[in-house]
Order: structure tokens, then sequence, then C-alpha cells
């Protein structure tokens, strides 16, 4: 997985700038639930991996969310 | 679980819409969104505008507002109606059943079948599936379905996500036997044990309605619900909508000897354009063949969605011909169902404004 791209996407959905893996996504103030549908399709459509309910709720920062993705079976 | 009904075919349908529409323009500032965030959730979600009925109007006066336009412009008589199926999630009232409530206010016959169902999403489906069961056993030649919601009083108006989405609608739908073998193709899925991805938790008999589950939460920012309003799990229902219905359509198309390609429209429920289109892109379906138009322009009505769906982006093609459709409808239960079927001619397929009198 490209990582930078991954971020800049990120970045793209919450509106801003740049994401840097240890940031926190609960600090941001876009980060409500239409952000987090919107990274479930990014995901899905870009990378290919369903995220399920559990597991987006266990996601911490922006590093967690990438490994997240990447981890997951194409 | 697949089927084939034969001898069945649809011959009329009405959607009815409130007069009443409101512009996502005008009401954002309800939401308390800034323009800026009201502008990326309306690009997001192709907002523009829904209706909402006044008040007191329910779900069943749209349906029975359907059903006396078609029984006053001659296409449907009292006399032949078997049976009356209404399927809501916002009937009149516990009891009795809202399809009997209407059978009196129109005075049909006392020889038939009232029914009512709960179901939502897939409750056009489900409704038809009932109709093509019932006319096996009904005494009169035709039976009509009414599906309406009125999903807006399931919401609070303050809720920035799902009130902007939220629509109210009614529809009227008759079924009747043919001679020719028009063979309908069909498959059911339910999964209760995900039942609480969308559910109003509180207002029936397992926790019964108190001031304490009328109390508004702030479950976010902009987002007020109490426990007898509609919750959605968003990331279960996303998971659901992308990895459980479309290898729903690829066995219905095989099942029916079909491809993308031999079906002219696939007709779906319509949560919200997000969901839809992201799904239309997994699928592989073209956006020219999958409409996803009704919640930008009326609002989410539930299992009012489908046919609204037909009368706002089919009707010419079924009052003219038979074109080759797959329906699908998904969500609250949960429950998705699709069909594949030749849908026409139909002797009436339009959408009519509901006049509070």
């Amino acid at each position: 997985m490209d990582k930078p791209e991954f971020y800049q996407r990120l970045a793209a959905i919450l509106d801003i700038e740049e994401v840097k893996p240890e940031n926190v996504l609960k600090d941001y103030e876009q980060w409500d639930s239409l952000a987090i549908l919107s990274v479930l399709a990014m995901a899905d459509s870009q990378y290919g991996v369903t995220i399920r309910a559990d597991e987006i709720r266990q996601v911490v920062t922006a590093g967690d969310l990438a490994a997240l993705v990447e981890a997951k079976p194409k | 679980m697949k089927s084939i009904f034969k001898h069945r075919k649809i011959s009329a349908v009405v959607a009815v819409v409130p007069k009443e529409e409101y512009r996502f323009d005008d009401e954002y500032p309800i939401f308390k969104l800034t323009a800026d965030k009201a502008k990326r959730f309306k690009k997001m979600m192709s907002l523009d505008r829904h209706r909402i009925a006044p008040p007191n109007v329910c779900s069943s006066d749209l349906c029975q507002y359907g059903l006396q336009h078609l029984l006053s412009e001659g296409t449907l008589k009292k006399e032949e109606i078997g049976a009356l199926i209404f399927v809501s999630q916002t009937p009149d009232y516990i009891m009795p059943p809202t399809s009997n409530v209407i059978q009196g206010k129109l005075g049909l016959g006392r020889e038939m079948i009232c029914l009512d169902i709960n179901q939502g999403c897939s409750g056009f489906l489900l409704g038809l599936i009932q109709a093509f069961v019932l006319l096996e056993i009904a005494a009169l030649p035709k039976v009509v379905l009414l599906n309406g919601d009125t999903c807006s009083k399931q919401t609070d108006k303050c809720n920035r996500i799902s009130y902007p989405l939220t629509g109210d609608a009614g529809s009227v739908t008759v079924i009747e036997r043919c001679k020719t073998e028009n063979p309908i193709y069909m498959d059911v899925k339910n999964d209760g044990s995900r039942h609480k991805a969308i559910m109003i938790p509180a207002g029936g008999y397992r926790t019964p309605s108190t001031p304490e589950t009328l109390k508004l939460r702030e479950v976010e920012e902009g987002v007020v619900l109490n426990q007898e309003h509609v919750h959605m799990d968003g990331p279960a229902i996303f998971s659901f909508t992308m990895e459980d219905v479309p290898p729903q359509i690829d066995e219905i198309l095989a099942f029916s000897g079909d491809t993308r390609e031999s079906i002219e429209q696939f007709l779906f429920h319509q949560p919200n354009p997000f969901i839809l289109k992201q799904m239309a892109d997994k699928m592989k379906i073209p956006p020219e063949k999958l409409p996803n138009n009704v919640v930008s322009l009326y609002g989410n009505c539930s299992s009012v969605t489908i046919p609204l769906n037909i009368a706002l982006n089919c009707s010419e093609p079924v009052l003219r011909n038979s074109p080759r459709v797959c329906l699908s409808g998904f969500g609250v239960g949960l429950s998705w169902i699709s069909m594949v079927m030749n849908l026409g001619p139909l002797d009436v397929c339009k959408i009519v404004e509901y006049e509070s009198t």
C-alpha cells in the first residue's frame, strides 16, 4: 500500500492539508459519522477491503487506520 | 431462499408524495451547520430537497389517497380486490391493523383478506411476495399492495444527518393473475442476528414509552436522538450493503439466466445516494442503468423508494413495453430481497401529490 497516498486521501476526507500517522482522529472536528462512512467507502473502492463496524471503533490514530487497511486480506 | 412465481403480474403502480417540499439550502440553518459544512454534506449526499407530510398526516392517508385515485379513475374496481396488504413501520395504531382501517374507510367488500406487514427497506418486495401468494387463494382477482411510511416522524427535525435524507411517501401497487407464464424470480435472505443495526429501541412492549425514552440526547455534534427515533449503526449498515447485497444480485441474475447486459433497469431501494453509488460501482452496473435520484428529490421513504423509483424513472418504458428489470430492497431486519421480472405493460404508472383536505 502506498502510505503517503493513503494519508493524502484521508486528509482530503477531513478537508485538511496533511495527516500524520500519529494524529488522533477524534481530535479533528470533522471526524464524524460522515467522515467514517467516507473512510469505509475509500477503503472499499481504493483498496478493495471492507472494514467492519467493531474494527473502525477501535481505531485511534491515522496510523492505526492505515495499518488496519493494510493488514486486511484483499 | 430462491423461488419462481408464475402467472402473476403487476398492473399498476401509483406513488403518492405530500405536496410539502423542503429544500436543504433553506433548511440547513436548523441543523446549526456552517455554510461550509453544509456544502460538503450536500455534495457528499447529493442533497437537494425532500417531501415531508404535515404532522397530522399518516402513511395510511397517503396510501388511501392513491387507492382512491385508482378507484375514481376506474382502473381498479372495489369488487375486484381480494386482499389488501399494508406494509409500513408507521401504522395508525398498535391495534387494529391499518389495512382494516383503510378497508373500512373506503367501504371495500367483506370477502377479502386484510394484512399488515412490519417491514421497511425490503418491504415492497416482501409485500409483492405476499401478494403473489395470496392470489392463489383470494376469491377476487386482484391484490392491492400499499406501502407507506412517514419516516420524518421517526427522527428529530434538528438531526443534521438523518432528517435531510428522510422523506414521507406512500404507494399503491396492483397485482393480478395473468394468462402468460411470466416467470418472476426471487431471492430472499434474512439475518436477524444483526437486527440492532437499524432499530427504534423504545416505544414497543420490550421497552415501553416513558418520559425517559423521549429525552433527546446529542450522540455527536448536531446528531440528536431519543430512544423512539431510528438508530442506525452506520459502519455496520455500510458493510452489509457492500458485502451481502452485491452477491445476492449475482445470485439472482444467475438464477434467472440474466446478465448485467440483459437487464434494462436495476430499480433498487435508495437509502442515500452515497451508499447506492458505492454499491453500483462495486457491482459494476453503469449509472444509467441504476437510477439514484429518489433521495435527492423526495428523501428516503423506506419501503416506498422502489415504487417511487419505478414511477419516477421508468414510467414510459413500463407503460408501453415490458422491460426486464432487477428490483432489490435491503436494510432493516436485516433483510435483503431481490427479484428479476418483465415489468409491464402497466395500466397506470405515475406519481400523484397528496393534498390534505
